[in-house]
């Protein structure tokens, strides 16, 4: 059936007659010419090409649409034009391989170590090694007074809008039929309202209700800092995440990774953490306090002890004994981000 | 483009640079426009007349003029950005077939594929920067800390190399440059398939949004993709055969057809994935999930989801691909329009679904589910960026050679002659203008193998 001087087909559209060994044979960069001089008149110097594919119909009186056969009749200047597979997968692989190479120069020679490593501590003479945070929050404990709220909005210039804080505290109110309304106006800064506030709570008879402070949980491992497209949001060796102000670009992809909702984008308001509007911000756990020695704002002010904070890598602080003793537990262990906010009460029952 | 002393040659017409001269040139130009031209061109420009004031007031750092909130981080820019860069890839990956795979019932798309997915993806940079509060950071951040653990990081490295492969694409494309026009077009198809898997990842590994979560968001991302470029496709060559465009008896008797076979596909592929990811989040056990899908189909989200995106997106144009007697150009124009317009509708309510159980009750007292309005800003800037795209389009319609480009118009002929392939695979190819003129009649070269094989023969 295959007759010297008939076209091979391109690759892309054959039907699928040749063997496949044949078929790779064809994308040789040598059938191309040998086809062109085929065609223009030089059977007998040229031999046929290896493979052809028999272009005949297999019912020759039927007329076959012509959109669909004459494209062969250009298979060699089409060959010229496209692209081969071997070059195309030869290109692919070069891409593959300089990126890989590029990644192990870039370990073996730190080019971008000046920008991309943390940058030193705050305070230079605190020494963050072997240091073991630990945030302890007795929601049993919390009267809901939100000055804890309050002195977190003073301490760190966030703005007084109730949308935005680093800290704040929501009021569970268990229905009888165990429903639960959570409300926080305003973050719970100035206390609340003797029901909840929460759509639906009206009228709903309540048995229960308790208050739940919340913050960064500064988890072992933090959805913020993997999503980061810039790496502005960065892990101390102490363990507090903290976001890089100058780096940051407000694209929001660590507030909307956040399973604990403790990121929110600065608005330009009076007062900005770090004066920067339209980056990512979050609870520091105070690092600029406890770097220093000091308790974090919020723990100070807590009137009731609802708060706690201490190292633990230290076994005789009291922070360390409340864990041994209370074994207190993170929220939502189900997100996988290993919290180091530990709660005791009521807090852990819901959740 | 050649610059000429007072005057610019931009595709074969000159064009004054004085700008009174200009000015007398557009007047005129815009006098020779048929009156219905005129008033499109004065709504897209009104369009965007409105959107360059909201844009301004959007770049500033915080100022929040924005609807969104600490638990709604993400809104309709965010759709929007989704929507463009999807659609472009969805534009690649239809056309692909005609351009990488040498398809010839989707040759038709080649040209105006690539003029639509760099118009796009321009779009899709642009409404990103104007959601981002530091655009600039962001491109010397990106490429001097990279962070390859970030999904958003490779999605901007994929769809910034996208933008130039596109770029040099269209610029072969116009300057007969075949064979860099090939591999490009074997670039972009690659990347078309990339780049919105990435960014379905981006949605994909956030596990505090139970909702975005899972493999599945990539896979429906690539169909979504799918279906809106084909969908764009199919309203721009419905328009092509009712306007009697460049190209318009292929654009009927090829594009159309083919249109609608991937726009069948798409939709019953989508229609899949929206089903498994209703019956997942219903039986699923994780809260957010469960509340997120019921937020969908029976909450405040379920007027958007039933009547936009099942009855208006899906079923409405599966409808009129299916029945005989709307498998008609028009048929196809509205279910492509439809179609369109139910991939907008699912980018809105996947991104509003994703968001709607909140992670904190911090200043949200809308519980159980947060809310989020768009605000006036966000849509302005969106209407804006449609306006753009249609705008760039018709332009490009007007202006540039949007017919088939001459090796594919060549290929219809029954057997070339030498001094054709050579004008072919010349890099300017000038005797091929005359054969594109007038494409002889297709003969049935393969049914006559004597002919057809007889060595140097031009049937013609």
């Amino acid at each position: 059936m295959s007759a010297p001087g008939e076209l091979p087909m391109m690759p892309s559209e054959g039907e699928p007659i040749a063997p496949r060994r044949r078929r790779r044979r064809r994308l040789a960069p040598v059938t191309a010419p040998a086809a062109t001089r085929a065609l223009v008149g030089a059977p007998a110097l040229v031999p046929a090409p290896a493979a052809v594919i028999d272009m005949a119909p297999r019912t020759p009186d039927l007329p076959v649409p012509a959109e669909l056969v004459p494209l062969t009749d250009l298979a060699p200047a089409i060959a010229e034009i496209s692209v081969s597979r071997r070059r195309f997968l030869g290109f692919g692989l070069a891409i593959v391989g300089g990126l890989t190479g590029a990644t192990a120069l870039s370990r073996l020679f730190p080019v971008f170590e000046e920008t991309s490593s943390a940058p030193p501590p705050i305070v230079p003479a605190y020494d963050p090694v072997g240091k073991a945070w630990t945030f302890v929050v007795d929601s049993a404990s919390c009267i809901g007074c939100g000055l804890c709220v309050v002195a977190c909005k003073e301490e760190n210039a966030v703005t007084e809008d109730g949308r935005f804080a680093r800290t704040w505290v929501e009021r569970h109110a268990v229905a009888a039929d165990g429903t639960v309304y959570v409300d926080s106006p305003d973050g719970g800064m100035a206390g609340f309202p003797p029901t909840s506030t929460a759509p639906g709570a009206e009228g709903v008879a309540i048995d229960a209700a308790f208050f739940e402070p919340r913050l960064c949980m500064q988890c072992e491992n933090p959805p913020c800092i993997s999503v980061c497209p810039v790496s502005a949001t960065y892990l101390t060796e102490d363990g507090i995440i903290l976001v890089d102000p100058r780096r940051c670009i407000g694209c929001g992809y660590c507030v909307v990774a956040c399973p604990y909702g403790a990121r929110y984008i600065t608005p330009a308001a009076d007062r900005a953490p770090n004066d920067a509007p339209g980056v990512a911000d979050k609870c520091t756990w105070c690092y600029h306090r406890i770097s220093r020695g000091s308790l974090p704002a919020c723990v100070e002010v807590c009137p009731v002890g609802a708060r706690r904070f201490g190292d633990a890598a230290d076994p005789d602080s009291e922070i360390a004994q409340l864990v041994r003793e209370r074994s207190p537990k993170p929220l939502h262990p189900e997100f996988g981000t290993r919290p180091r906010v530990l709660y005791l009460g009521p807090s852990i029952e819901e959740a | 483009m050649i610059l000429t002393g007072r005057t610019v040659i931009l595709a074969g017409r000159p064009i004054p640079l004085a700008p009174r001269e200009a000015a007398d040139a557009l007047t005129r130009e815009v006098a020779s426009m048929p009156r219905g031209l005129r008033i499109w061109f004065a709504v897209l420009l009104a369009m965007i007349a409105v959107a360059v004031p909201a844009a301004l007031l959007a770049l500033p750092p915080g100022w929040e003029v924005l609807g969104t909130s600490p638990t709604f981080e993400w809104g309709l820019l965010i759709v929007g950005y989704v929507f463009f860069a999807i659609t472009t890839s969805g534009l690649c990956l239809a056309s692909s077939l005609g351009t990488v795979f040498g398809i010839e019932r989707f040759r038709p798309l080649e040209k105006r594929h690539a003029v639509l997915a760099l118009l796009c993806l321009t779009t899709a940079f642009g409404i990103i920067a104007l959601d981002l509060h530091y655009p600039i950071r962001m491109v010397f951040g990106a490429m001097l800390v990279p962070s390859p653990s970030s999904p958003m990081w490779w999605m901007g490295v994929f769809y910034g190399i996208y933008l130039c492969v596109l770029v040099v694409e269209v610029w072969s494309m116009f300057t007969n440059h075949p064979r860099i026009h090939q591999v490009t077009c074997t670039m972009a198809a690659c990347t078309a398939i990339v780049a919105p898997a990435t960014l379905g990842a981006v949605f994909g590994v956030l596990v505090a949004r139970p909702f975005w979560h899972g493999p599945f968001t990539a896979i429906l991302m690539v169909a979504s993709a799918f279906l809106s470029g084909t969908a764009l496709l199919g309203v721009v060559f419905y328009a092509v055969h009712r306007l009697g465009l460049a190209g318009a008896e292929r654009a009927a008797s090829l594009a159309l057809p083919a249109i609608r076979s991937l726009l069948a596909i798409g939709l019953v592929v989508v229609a899949l994935l929206v089903a498994r990811q209703v019956i997942a989040g219903l039986t699923s056990g994780q809260p957010a999930f469960f509340e997120a899908t019921t937020a969908l189909v029976a909450g405040p989200l379920a007027w958007q989801f039933w009547g936009l995106r099942v009855a208006f997106g899906l079923a409405a144009p599966i409808l009129l691909l299916a029945m005989p007697a709307t498998r008609t150009p028009i048929g196809t124009g509205v279910a492509s329009l439809l179609a369109i317009g139910g991939v907008f509708v699912d980018r809105m309510t996947f991104v509003t679904a994703g968001q709607i159980a909140p992670t904190s009750a911090a200043g949200n007292v809308a519980a159980p589910f947060a809310t989020y309005s768009p605000s006036l800003v966000e849509i302005a800037i969106i209407l804006g960026a449609l306006a753009f795209v249609a705008l760039g389009y018709t332009l490009a319609e007007r202006y540039l050679d949007l017919a088939e480009s001459d090796a594919h118009a060549a290929v219809t002929l029954p057997v070339p002659s030498l001094d054709r392939i050579k004008a072919l695979l010349s890099p300017r190819r000038p005797a091929v203008a005359e054969a594109t003129g007038t494409p002889a009649p297709a003969t049935l070269v393969a049914a006559q193998p004597t002919a057809a094989t007889a060595p140097g023969t031009d049937v013609r």
